[in-house]
């Protein structure tokens, strides 16, 4: 229980998703400007993470390790989340039509979402169970989520300071992410 | 269901061919990886190796070097510790056939650059040459025993100590005699 | 020939895949470390826009529409993993140093972007040297950032010290800030210039 809750404190704060481990960075920047997006796609990053991981994980250990196609890793892995990503639009669209539109293209884009296949990967690279593994997706997604809200919070309170005509919108929002990561730093000596 | 047969087609044509290349490649890999392993072992030893025996147990992986005659001149072997600062460190130390420390690489860390990242510097692992297990205190000296801490790194000395002892005690398991037989 | 120079060269820096169209951001701030690294993985990008732009630009008609996304996803995730096979078994120091973002190439939204947008719709002889023109300048891009955060944070440049061995680097740009830090200030130089062109 105890190693669990350092997994989760880990993928929150010290291995923060975007600010420690420089996943998920081009959602980050897209989706952060207004603040409901941002939610939307947290959430939809947050099942379509903790289910590829899931899914991914059994097809490593059932299928790619036994049969020593080890090499058809990264071909499986972004075929599971491509199907998934596709699996969730089209319930999006049943479901909530309002957040299908809102999220638009953002959507589709989850698939090229570097997090989600990192967080697979990695989640096999450090060796966890299944459970410790889904676990760590999840709450990776959190801290993506945290993340996110943080900087469209910033992002808002930025459009309205004066910022110097090179720096607008982009750069700014680079170093503001800086600062973040900074401050995420403080998190390091966290976890013993 | 034409859309879905040429998927299904494509997916056949990349299997296929990353099977081949993955043929291909599957020695190349393999040399690659002893070569690196080997490069690293070199770098602890300060002889030249001839041949290397691996022995492996459930506990860690040995290495043992023999030089042209075949004499055994060092024991390499595999360590990791938990209590880094930034969490998992792994090292490779090398002993000489009396068990007496040559030296250690760390292998994997993920200590601050610039301050725990020094466990790795030549100036910081010297105090660690000639050290057996038995003789000597295996904690920093903040700690009570007489490894020397690095400054504003006392949690990755302690690490890389306990890595380090831990190796010691894996070779007095694997080679109780004192020839390393 | 002038509309090929063009295709060639608008991806240096008009419209470079990293500062001005913000794609592939993941490798170019974790990798950026040293230039090696830098230069290494904009080198495998490159190998596997190329190949996927070719391959893709001779397909994609007898692709049917509904599938053109898995199919090009399966096309380029093909080659990431034949370039990785390659770094393990030719650069393992390289593979070390990349680690997972080489199978991470795959979702490098530039290669899907250029893809759809380009080489499913030329011929080949443009979508190669699109991809080309594209590759170098997600290169430079990675070269500049490396170049800046290891001399800066590490005081090496190519793995040979710059300064001495005790000598204080500013180390944040060798960490997670600087990469941030670094890559914004590069797009707002890059602003600023175009600015200052455009003036004129």
């Amino acid at each position: 229980m105890q190693e669990l809750f350092l997994v989760i404190i880990s993928a929150v704060f010290v291995n923060n998703v975007v600010f420690a481990r420089f996943l998920g960075i081009c959602p980050y920047l897209g989706v952060s400007k207004n603040l409901d997006t941002a939610i939307g796609m947290g959430f939809a990053v947050t099942f379509v993470m903790t289910v590829a991981t899931a899914i991914t994980y059994v097809l490593q250990k059932a299928v790619l390790v036994p049969f020593g196609i080890e090499f058809m890793q990264t071909v499986m892995f972004i075929l599971v989340i491509a199907s998934l990503v596709q699996l969730v639009e089209i319930v999006l669209k049943k479901v909530s039509k309002s957040l299908y539109s809102s999220l638009g293209i953002y959507l589709p884009l989850i698939t090229t979402n570097c997090a989600i296949l990192g967080m697979a990967l990695i989640a096999i690279q450090e060796d966890y169970d299944l459970l410790t593994s889904v676990v760590f997706a999840f709450f990776s997604a959190m801290g993506f989520i945290l993340a996110i809200v943080m900087f469209a919070g910033i992002r808002i309170k930025l459009e309205e300071a004066d910022v110097p005509a090179p720096f607008k919108n982009v750069p700014i929002g680079f170093i503001s992410a800086a600062i973040l990561s900074l401050a995420f730093m403080g998190f390091s000596g966290l976890v013993k | 269901m034409r859309p879905i047969i040429t998927l299904t087609i494509v997916g056949l044509i990349a299997a296929a061919l990353l099977a081949t290349v993955e043929d291909l490649t599957r020695e190349p890999i393999a040399l690659a990886k002893a070569e690196m392993k080997r490069k690293a072992i070199e770098e602890i030893f300060p002889f030249g190796i001839d041949s290397l025996k691996n022995v492996e147990t459930p506990k860690t992986k040995f290495y043992e070097a023999y030089d042209k005659k075949g004499v055994l001149k060092g024991i390499a072997v595999e360590s990791a510790t938990t209590l880094g600062y930034s969490g998992k460190i792994e090292i490779l130390l090398g002993v000489s056939p009396e068990k007496k420390i040559f030296d250690y690489k760390v292998v994997y860390h993920l200590e601050t650059p610039g301050l725990g990242d020094k466990i790795d510097k030549p100036k910081y692992k010297e105090q660690f040459r000639g050290r057996a297990l038995e003789g000597t205190v295996w904690k920093v000296k903040k700690d009570g025993g007489e490894i020397d801490e690095l400054t504003a790194a006392t949690i990755s000395s302690r690490a890389v100590t306990d890595a380090v002892e831990r190796g010691l005690k894996y070779i007095n398991e694997q080679y109780p005699n004192s020839e390393g037989k | 020939m002038n509309e090929a120079l063009n295709i060639l060269t608008r991806g240096f820096v008009r419209e470079n895949p990293v500062t001005k169209m913000l794609l592939g951001l993941c490798p170019v701030l974790a990798v950026t470390t040293s230039a090696v690294n830098g230069l290494g993985m904009g080198l495998a990008t490159t190998f596997v826009l190329l190949g996927s732009n070719i391959v893709i630009s001779l397909t994609a008609k007898v692709i049917p529409d509904t599938v053109r996304i898995p199919a090009f996803v399966l096309v380029i995730a093909t080659f990431v993993t034949i370039v990785d096979l390659l770094i393990k078994a030719y650069s393992p120091e390289l593979n070390q140093a990349l680690g997972i973002f080489i199978p991470l190439i795959v979702v490098n939204c530039m290669i899907l972007g250029r893809a759809e947008a380009f080489a499913s719709r030329n011929g080949i002889w443009y979508s190669v040297i699109d991809a080309v023109g594209m590759g170098i300048g997600f290169t430079l891009a990675l070269f500049v950032l490396s170049a800046f955060r290891e001399v800066l944070g590490s005081g090496t440049i190519f793995n040979m010290p710059l300064v001495g061995e005790d000598a204080s680097t500013i180390l944040v740009f060798a960490l997670p800030p600087g990469a941030f830090a670094g890559l914004g200030l590069i797009i707002a130089g890059l602003n600023a210039l175009e600015k200052k062109k455009g003036g004129k």
